[in-house]
């Protein structure tokens, strides 16, 4: 990559050192070690692009891993050449597993699970009224795909001696989404007040809130309005006691100019015109696009949360060889943090 | 060149997330007041220095009004009114509470009822229901000739369209009536048969749900028995509006793939459904930088005369970062092509990926200025010929 000196790291330390942080996050795992993930971000910051990249991550790293996406969307199914957005685990490369969960379909698995009486559990799936109950009843969709994740995260192996899946990453709707999907498990305990519901929603809650077992991270672009908005969602997330474990920021501008570099070509620009000065003028806009990207990243930084950075592939992530390239990007990112830690 | 759309009383703006919706709306309320109308912008998640930056820091669920020095001193001057406000969809549903309870009782039940608390603002496409209901209160206000709708965030872009009939479905459907009515009673059904089926089924949900839960669901839907009719009477009026020449569907689109095949599925559902749509803006559509130049050399040897170390090194680094740029504006340029030939014809208006966001007065204006730009077709050539 030529010419730049490596970026001077300017501005604030490394935020997990920080005074910011309470004893809370201090003794909290690095994103790495949690088993379960939920990738959150507004739409258009490459959520799903993200989550794939993680899931090559953690499973190049030897941990058998579940990708899971919410049907609707099958982005991720896209992403991975999945056609058919199957509900059951399919593999899609090595230790690399891949599921669409279907609220619908859940839901009738969960009564399932929950009746002793097959056929009780045949009218009910077959009645009209059953349907309309699950399309009106508020917070249900919401409940049963979270206790979808949650029953993928609380499986065991068949020989009932470790957990079915070492990582789950999960690709989430967009921001808004959810965070009332995470804070629904809390909701419907509140509102079921007893009941065999709100054990459940109790049960989900334990699991999702528990930062030794699960992490949020939080993708932002690096630039004003998606940063203050990752922000915001960190924010709110935490009132929720949701935990919080990363911010990615996604697509950076390489840094290839230093500020020696810079002011050699401000000085050149002046002495050439046509396609020299076109090239300049290319470099140039690009460089000052890198350090206003450094800037919101600081920005990022003051949520306090460990930053994975990941770059702007200019040919796009969206095919195989850029997954695996942001992929490797996501290693270092995890391993740097995880050291910090 | 948006045009005809700024004719229009109601203008929505769609597309799916992160396409810069929010901005597009903003751009076309102050486009609107410049030319002297009283426009109100409403947004679903406003930036907070976009609201600041339109003197409107607390942003909230009522219109406030941007301060005219404060536009006048940003470069952009108007002689209308521009007025903004945050779609707040927990307080349109109290207000509408409030507003359309039979009686005080009834209002008291469904405000204190804890489904309604926890997950009024949560209940899937509220949000989205909610937005119809705040046109709606818009429009009968009377301060505002024209209402600029940026549509929520949903997962799926089409969603608002579907909002009001999933919302009425949900508080007067099936579920209602079938929560509330004794199983003896259950003729609405139609076939005996199926009426046992459904007592039986709801004696397994109670088992499974708790009986409480049930209870308290079927309580909060039965308080809006009497409501259901201004829901739907409402729901219709604000359709049979978007739906008239009086509304103007603006399709926000980025030249990414997925928001590229977004916009055209909601072209394609917009033209379907009757609404009017009136064009796509293309957002943040990256210049084509010109070609490499000739001789690497030549440039290394500049450099190194003035000094600059590790030239030949700088001059290759230069020539990736063109390279780079090059390949951004040419996908650009691609999926511009593409959007045109899928959606029957080309963006109605492009706007250049700006340098800085537009976070601010200057670049609301200057994103206002390429949705009313007439060049677009002239713009094309240029950057086709050099690509």
């Amino acid at each position: 990559m030529a010419a730049s000196n490596a970026p001077r790291q300017r501005g604030a330390a490394p935020v997990s050192s920080g005074p910011t942080l309470t004893s809370q996050h201090a003794i909290d795992p690095p994103l790495a070690e949690r088993r379960l993930c939920f990738v959150l971000g507004k739409g258009g910051v490459g959520k799903s692009t993200v989550s794939a990249a993680l899931g090559i991550a953690y499973a190049r790293q030897g941990h058998r891993t579940l990708l899971l996406e919410v049907a609707g969307r099958d982005r991720l199914s896209r992403l991975l050449d999945r056609a058919d957005a199957s509900t059951e685990p399919t593999v899609v490369g090595e230790g690399l597993y891949a599921a669409t969960i279907d609220p619908e379909e859940a839901t009738e698995e969960y009564l399932r699970g929950q009746l002793p009486v097959r056929a009780i559990a045949d009218v009910l799936a077959g009645s009209k009224t059953f349907r309309t109950f699950t399309q009106a009843a508020p917070g249900l969709k919401e409940m049963v795909t979270l206790g979808k994740i949650w029953s993928y995260a609380v499986e065991l192996r068949p020989d009932q001696e470790a957990p079915e899946w070492d990582r789950l990453v999960v690709d989430a709707p967009a921001t808004g989404h959810a965070v009332a999907l995470l804070e629904t498990a809390a909701n419907v305990r509140e509102i079921a007040q007893g009941g065999p519901i709100h054990e459940q929603a109790e049960r989900i809650r334990e699991v999702i809130s528990h930062p030794a077992a699960t992490g949020i991270a939080v993708v932002a672009r690096p630039d004003e309005l998606p940063v203050s908005e990752a922000l915001d969602a960190i924010d709110r997330l935490r009132a929720a006691e949701l935990p919080v474990a990363a911010a990615i920021l996604n697509c950076i501008t390489p840094r290839r100019f230093s500020d020696e570099d810079v002011a050699a070509l401000e000085s050149a620009r002046a002495l050439v015109n046509g396609s020299e000065r076109g090239a300049i003028d290319a470099a140039l806009a690009e460089s000052r696009r890198a350090a206003r990207e450094a800037r919101h990243a600081r920005d990022l930084e003051g949520g306090g949360v460990p930053v994975i950075r990941l770059p702007l592939l200019a040919r796009g992530a969206g095919r195989l060889a850029g997954l695996e390239e942001l992929a490797s990007a996501v290693t270092d990112g995890l391993s740097q943090r995880a050291g910090v830690a | 060149m948006i045009e005809a759309a700024l004719e229009r009383r109601v203008v929505v703006c769609c597309g799916a997330g992160g396409v810069g919706k929010t901005t597009v709306s903003a751009a076309v309320a102050l486009e609107l007041a410049r030319r002297g109308r009283r426009a109100a912008v409403v947004t679903i998640d406003p930036a907070r220095r976009l609201a600041d930056a339109l003197g409107m820091a607390g942003l909230g669920d009522e219109p406030t009004e941007a301060d005219g020095a404060a536009l006048r001193a940003a470069g952009a001057p108007a002689s209308g009114q521009l007025w903004a406000l945050q779609l707040d969809a927990k307080a349109t549903f109290d207000r509408l509470v409030a507003r359309y309870a039979p009686d005080e009782e009834v209002r008291e039940r469904i405000l204190a009822n804890r489904i309604y608390q926890h997950l009024s603002g949560a209940v899937a496409g509220s949000q989205e229901y909610m937005a119809v209901e705040r046109l709606h209160e818009l429009l009968e206000d009377g301060r505002f000739d024209h209402i600029v709708l940026d549509t929520p965030p949903a997962e799926n872009a089409l969603d608002f369209l579907d909002a009001p009939e999933r919302m009425t479905r949900f508080v007067g459907g099936k579920a209602l009536r079938v929560l509330t009515a004794p199983a003896e009673d259950s003729a609405w059904l139609g076939r005996r048969a199926l009426a046992a089926g459904t007592s039986a089924v709801m004696a397994v949900l109670r088992r499974v749900t708790g009986a409480e839960l049930l209870d308290d669901i079927a309580e909060f839907l039965s308080s809006f028995e009497g409501m259901y009719a201004g829901f739907a009477e409402r729901a219709g009026e604000v359709r049979s509006l978007l739906t008239s020449d009086e509304a103007a569907f603006l399709v926000v689109a980025a030249p990414e793939e997925e928001p590229a095949a977004a916009a055209v599925e909601l072209v394609r559902r917009l033209e379907e459904d009757g609404f009017p749509f009136a064009g796509i803006v293309l957002n943040r559509v990256h210049r084509l930088p010109p070609g490499a130049p000739r001789d690497v050399d030549d440039l290394a040897r500049r450099l190194d005369a003035l000094g600059a170390p590790r030239a030949p090194a700088l001059a290759a680094a230069v020539l990736e970062a063109l390279e780079d740029a090059r390949a951004v504006a040419i996908r650009d340029l691609d999926l511009r092509e593409g959007l045109a030939a899928a959606a029957g014809g080309p963006a109605a208006a492009v706007i250049p990926a700006l340098e800085r966001e537009p976070v601010d007065v200057a670049g609301l204006a200057e994103v206002a200025g390429a949705l009313v730009s007439p060049s677009v077709s002239a713009k094309r050539g240029p950057i086709a010929s050099l690509g």
